[in-house]
């Protein structure tokens, strides 16, 4: 699933970053690789999707969201 | 010589340590061949002299950027005896990834757990004990913003510059793929060593986050953003309550010096000119110098605190939407809105930015806002000639136009300064809340403030001398001037932009500085005091602005007015805004190209304007 479309509460942990190198760089630093768990705070409607990773609350732009792929977990 | 560099993540406090060590006495410059900023300084610590080198902020040192290339270039090369890594201890595992990346480098280290006052907050326990014996190195726990620690930290680096430690290698890591999935199994081989670090440092971490009643309105789509934009009014009035006291102790000065300074000067029998100079130029520059720092210590201040306690992050977030149709990254709101009170101040909080090219674009999208002073002097402008509704609409006119300059800067020169296949959209930590610690706030503004009083100074009084001589008169009348002469000369030219000689003379004035346009437009219309004490002493210059609104409504036409207002407000902001923009981007290049578009950008749209105008308007 991808996180651009998770509802806020969802529990889960990263399938794929996709392939593009320097995003997957500049998003490995700040806190999400594969296999990290990550809580969706919260995803408005045309707002970037706030996560919480690794202690930090983070701001992803909607659109890198959609190249995500994450696996919901109970 | 002890050789000690900073590294850290952005937001790891880097530069309030720096600071805190160096004081005011640090060098500013760039990285040989990039317009990367390098900032170093010394201090004494016990008889020993110590160098400090800020290392460009960056998330990782993967080569990707001009930063991240300058910072492992820079300590590859043993130009450090000793390095500084900075974490924020709130949020410690994922700022420990630049810990894990610099390991690589095999260097000697000690590590810096700032922020602790924020994770204690939190509720979270840190053994740094422990963490010190996983890796090796000294590990000391750390409030940048209190200058308490510092002691301690002067102690330590002296003690490591003669014994360093290093920390072990990270398993799973090499320099040797460089692609998507290279980056993903190193990645996840330097979070399993984080993890291996911190077993045992760490009390639990909470599993699920929950808003606080601030954040979830501060973040919602619609209330917050309303919320965002109320809060930048106060803080407007606050910064203005700030630096009133200190612009009106300056504007005493000229009226206390000039006397005395002509006394003393004619006592001595020198030429005329020169107590013309030196009575005149020397308190006004001063007094100007003083009322621009005042404004930049306010505006700093205010917008320092509003960043301290997280709110900024907030407001990036809020409008990260609307900015990213610019090339820009919501971190760029600070500036943008900062620039509403002051573009000097604006240009500066550019600093935020990601890259030098995000920070070029910033600076360039920041000139279209229309600051403070142009707020104060284009609507008594525009009053002289139009009713209260029209000038309302003249305002209108201004925000619309904001909007559309904002949309051409950012076609104009996006492409070159922030390359398509280069944006990337917004990845930001919002960081949690924090309590304010003035003094660090107020000492950073004051850097700020003195910086520009110091370049005020010496720009304003080149700038004056030039006035000076174009104004001066023989006479007493303007008629016998140089600038009449020239304005005259080339008036059928500027007749085609829609100005006059006098609104052309004023035009070019605004562009060194906003608040003094209508004191220009007495000296120029009225003729009661010299060009020169209406350009630098706007405020001390007595106005009568129901005689200078008759002499100008009669002189010239609506449409000429009309015309010099939006000339006026979208020229270069003012020459300190100028100075600061190269002093930011330190490209000479760049800051010439954007002050040469925002001239003829100002000219076209003044002409357009007119010529619109006349059609409606006599």
């Amino acid at each position: 699933m991808k996180l651009s479309e998770m509802k806020a509460g969802t529990t889960a942990m990263v399938k794929s970053l996709g392939a593009d190198r320097h995003f997957v760089s500049r998003i490995t630093a700040i806190g999400m690789s594969e296999g990290a768990s990550f809580e969706v705070v919260k995803n408005d409607r045309k707002m970037p999707v706030l996560i919480y990773v690794r202690e930090t609350l983070l701001a992803l732009n909607r659109e890198d969201c959609s190249r995500i792929e994450a696996e919901v977990q109970a | 010589m002890n050789r000690i560099a900073l590294l850290g993540q952005p937001n790891s406090g880097k530069s309030t340590v720096f600071n805190a060590l160096i004081g005011s006495r640090q060098h500013v410059g760039n990285w040989p061949g990039k317009t990367v900023e390098k900032k170093d300084g010394t201090y004494s610590w016990k008889g020993n002299t110590y160098t400090v080198t800020d290392l460009p902020g960056s998330y990782s040192l993967s080569g990707n950027s001009d930063e991240e290339i300058i910072t492992e270039e820079f300590i590859r090369s043993g130009k450090a005896d000793l390095v500084c890594v900075l974490v924020d201890a709130s949020q410690l595992e994922r700022s420990m990834y630049m810990l894990a990346d610099f390991a690589a480098l095999d260097f000697p280290a000690v590590l810096l757990l700032n922020m602790m006052d924020v994770a204690e907050a939190q509720g979270k326990t840190i053994n740094a004990e422990l963490l010190s014996r996983h890796l090796g190195i000294p590990v000391l726990p750390f409030t940048a913003a209190d200058s308490k620690g510092y002691t301690e930290l002067k102690d330590l680096f002296a003690a490591e510059v003669s014994h360093p430690h290093k920390l072990g290698s990270v398993p799973g890591v090499s320099a040797a793929g460089d692609s998507a999935e290279d980056i993903k199994h190193e990645g996840n081989a330097k979070y399993i060593w984080i993890r291996e670090m911190l077993e045992g440092v760490s009390s639990s971490r909470a599993e699920h986050y929950t808003l606080t009643k601030a954040d979830r309105a501060l973040l919602s789509p619609v209330k917050g953003k309303f919320i965002c934009i109320g809060v930048v009014l106060v803080a407007f009035l606050a910064a203005m309550i700030i630096c009133i006291p200190f612009m009106s102790v300056g504007s005493m000065l000229p009226g206390i010096m000039s006397g005395p300074i002509a006394g003393f000067l004619n006592g001595l029998h020198v030429h005329p000119w020169l107590v013309s100079i030196f009575s005149m130029i020397l308190p006004n520059t001063l007094y100007f110098a003083i009322s621009m720092a005042a404004f930049v210590f306010g505006v700093n201040t205010v917008f320092g605190y509003l960043e301290e306690i997280g709110f900024l992050a907030r407001a990036a977030y809020q409008f990260d939407g609307v900015l990213s149709r610019l090339g820009l990254q919501g971190k760029a709101v600070a500036p943008i809105l900062m620039g509403f009170g002051c573009t000097i101040g604006g240009t500066s909080g550019t600093r935020v930015m990601d890259n030098w090219g995000q920070k070029m674009l910033a600076m360039a999208v920041v000139w279209a806002v229309p600051c403070g002073s142009i707020w104060a002097v284009m609507p008594v402008i525009s009053g002289m000639f139009f009713p209260v509704w029209g000038t309302l609409l003249v305002c209108v006119g201004i925000l619309v136009y904001v909007i559309i300059l904002m949309t051409i800067v950012s076609k104009v020169f996006g492409n070159a300064l922030a390359p398509k296949d280069s944006r990337s959209g917004m990845i930001m930590e919002l960081p949690p809340y924090h309590k304010a610690h003035w003094g660090h706030i107020i000492k950073e503004a004051l850097y700020k403030t003195w910086d520009i009083f110091k370049r005020a100074l010496r720009t304003v009084t080149l700038i004056s001398l030039l006035f000076w001589a174009f104004s001066y008169s023989s006479s007493g009348s303007i008629e016998s001037s140089l600038l009449y002469r020239i304005g005259t000369a080339i008036e059928p030219v500027t007749r085609f932009f829609g100005m006059g000689w006098r609104t052309f003379a004023a035009f070019l004035s605004s562009a060194f500085a906003k608040e003094a346009v209508l004191g220009v437009l007495n000296a120029i219309f009225v003729g009661q005091s010299t060009l020169l004490e209406a350009t630098f002493g706007a405020k001390t210059t007595a106005l009568d602005a129901s005689a200078l609104a008759s002499v100008m409504s009669s002189t010239i036409s609506q449409a000429e007015a009309l015309a010099f207002i939006f000339a006026c407000t979208f020229n270069i902001p003012c020459v300190m805004a100028l100075s600061t923009t190269y002093r930011e981007s330190h490209s000479f290049k760049w800051t010439a190209r954007v002050a040469l578009f925002y001239i003829g950008s100002a000219l076209i749209l003044s002409c357009i304007v007119y010529h619109i105008a006349v059609l409606f308007l006599h």
